[in-house]
């Protein structure tokens, strides 16, 4: 009954609920759907990262990030690469050679890593054969040493597709090599610095020019899913004591902290949206306090306690926050639902987001843990607007409140 | 022993000119089932007087017995506790809670006192019959007038079993024909209910009806004076 008469107090200046109500809509809203923008940003620049060269995990040979020389491969690499396929959570994993060289044009070099895949396993865990923009992945009958090259190097060394690019590099025995290989398809990511620096070659091809056995420098791992990626991460770490296995926040800690910031970010906007609003929910409460003094005396008086007229007001000022907080929560949850559908389309920032490595296409996300602790935060703001009318209530005397007109 | 005992009543406000000595040195009994009307000119301490005797302020001196309990030595909440339990009040505005009917106005006493919700329904709506106004039960008070809202604020008032009903000026805002029947159904709930009502008034009609009057004068006692009971059930 108290429950209902705070909801019926409620109501009874409607126009001035109202203004409180959509404007903690508004605000909701409008802190919501920017918080899921960054939020959504932070996490393309990472899904980005991950599917165009992170993957999930990486395994290397220790001290490879600080020497990456040919000859600091991965001891049994293949045998490695064989096992970590079958470990549970695992979705696919790639071997990769690295080789650090030169591309050349009659024109301009460039230093760049030479990237020997299997292109069947490769498309498994990394995205690349979805952003060629000219050519084909590595088609079948496609010549001697086909290599797909990035747009930016591409113009960089004055290339087309079927140009012939000549790469340089040394084997395992020190001694400098020459390659002429057949551009076949050309990519374009969101990474300009990334499409710049990265050929890629079929790994067969690149044994026959380095003249070695086989062997891999990185293997590459995907999860089954982003949830499950840490028990992955750590299983794989301890199958592997004698390897250096990182994950992609090691690998990239820049997309990591970004990711966070923006999240980070999101709670400090909504905080400040709160701590604004907590000022117009106490005015508004203590005018209606105000404006009710005689009849909170008339309870106190006919035998309501402090603390439950206390508590009626707090009840009152939560459950007017709650209805424009969950007004806001809905509008925001909708406009983010239809946004990350539909996409925001930032072509116009194209140069811009590419330096962030972030899709031009931005999809709002918001997880759902804020959508939980939202409405917390939205009650200990309720509460905290509370306090100034709520302490003027107790202090009410019910013999000067009731002569009050 | 009396169910009200005043002895040697003092409250002083201390304003920022002079003290103001509202009620002195008052010395009353009040029986069970009387019907006692607090009467004086305006500013002679009849709101003040009751004010006390119903734990709403704080005498500077003296004591207040109401069934044998000192209320004027009560803690606040203790305070409040007593007169949920032992006074009911009707005040001159009538004073609904006006989000709530008729009935939950009445039934929200018994929540207070931790009634179970069928029996402060049945109750409230018993109530609500014997003030006449058991038709009326799902009105709000702004559908109701002047009249029908004061016989709902009696109605709360006996809604928790209280010792007595203290009304300040119940019939002030009201006409002539709403005000006698207004007294008739207290004259009758005090007589069917034994029920003890203490009014403080201007009005004639209830000095008329009232089985006695005690007349106050500058914050003191001028007289007392039981009336015939006779009196009662004529306009």
């Amino acid at each position: 009954m108290i429950l209902s008469l705070a909801w019926k107090n409620i109501w009874r200046n409607k126009k001035r609920s109202l203004i409180i109500i959509v404007a903690t809509a508004l605000g909701l809203w409008g802190s919501l759907l920017s918080g899921a923008i960054w939020m959504g940003w932070g996490e393309s620049m990472v899904d980005t990262a991950i599917s165009r060269d992170l993957a999930h995990i990486q395994i290397h040979k220790p001290g490879y990030a600080q020497n990456k020389e040919i000859i600091n491969y991965i001891p049994d690499g293949f045998q490695i690469l064989k096992e970590t396929q079958n470990l549970p959570g695992i979705a696919a994993v790639s071997g990769r050679t690295l080789v650090e060289g030169m591309a050349a044009s009659p024109t301009s070099t460039f230093g760049v890593k030479i990237v020997g895949i299997v292109p069947a396993q490769a498309k498994t865990v990394t995205d690349i054969y979805k952003r060629l923009i000219e050519g084909e992945y590595f088609p079948d009958g496609g010549g001697r040493n086909p290599v797909v090259i990035g747009r930016k190097l591409a113009d960089r060394l004055g290339l087309k597709l079927h140009s012939k690019i000549v790469l340089s590099f040394q084997d395992l025995d020190g001694s400098l090599n020459y390659a002429a290989g057949k551009i076949v398809g050309i990519y374009k990511t969101e990474s300009s610095l990334f499409d710049q620096s990265n050929v890629f070659m079929r790994q067969a091809d690149l044994f026959r020019l380095l003249n070695t056995k086989p062997l891999i420098h990185e293997i590459a791992i995907r999860a089954e899913s982003a949830r499950i990626m840490p028990q992955v991460y750590a299983a794989v770490k301890a199958n592997y004591p004698q390897l250096a296995v990182h994950s992609w926040k090691e690998l990239a800690p820049e997309v990591a902290y970004t990711s966070a910031a923006m999240e980070a970010f999101t709670y400090i906007f909504i905080g400040i949206i709160l701590f604004a609003l907590l000022f117009g929910i106490t005015n508004t409460m203590l005018m209606a306090v105000i404006e009710r003094f005689r009849e909170l005396g008339v309870l106190i008086a006919v035998g309501m306690k402090k603390g439950r007229v206390f508590t009626m007001i707090l009840l009152e000022t939560i459950l007017l926050s709650i209805t424009g907080g969950v007004a806001g929560i809905v509008i925001g949850a909708i406009s983010i639902v239809y946004l990350a559908h539909a996409g925001i389309d930032l072509t116009a920032l194209a140069s811009g987001m590419e330096t962030f490595g972030a899709s031009t296409v931005l999809r709002p996300f918001l997880p759902l843990d804020m959508y939980i602790a939202l409405p917390i935060m939205i009650v200990i703001t309720a509460s905290l607007s509370a306090v100034l009318p709520a302490w003027k209530v107790i202090h009410i005397q019910p013999s000067e409140a009731i002569r009050t007109y | 022993m009396s169910l009200i005992e005043l002895h040697d009543l003092c409250k002083t406000y201390n304003t920022a000119a002079v003290p103001v000595r509202a009620v002195r040195n008052v010395s009353l009994q009040i029986e069970k089932q009387e019907f006692t009307a607090i009467v004086g000119p305006s500013g002679s301490g009849k709101t003040t007087l009751l004010n006390l005797i119903g734990g709403l302020d704080k005498p500077t001196g003296g004591s207040i017995f109401v069934e044998g309990k000192d209320i004027a030595t009560l803690k606040a909440n203790d305070l409040i506790d007593f007169r949920l339990h032992h006074i009911g009040f009707v005040f001159q505005a009538y004073n609904l809670i006006p989000v709530f009917t008729a009935k939950e106005n009445v039934e929200f006493i018994m929540l207070l006192q931790g009634v179970s919700k069928a029996k402060r329904e049945q109750r409230a709506l018993e109530l609500l019959e014997s003030v006449g106004l058991g038709d009326r039960v799902n009105s709000f008070p702004t559908q109701l007038s002047g009249g029908q809202q004061q016989r709902v604020a009696v109605a709360r008032a006996l809604a928790s079993r209280p010792s007595f009903v203290l009304a300040d000026e119940p019939t002030a805002n009201l006409d002539s024909h709403t005000a006698g029947a207004l007294l008739d159904m207290m004259a009758q709930l005090n007589r069917e209910f034994e029920m003890t009502f203490i009014f403080s008034t201007h009005d004639p009609r209830v000095i008329k009806r009232a089985h006695r009057v005690v007349t106050l004068e500058d914050g003191a006692v001028k007289s007392d004076i039981r009336q015939n009971e006779a009196a009662e059930g004529t306009e």
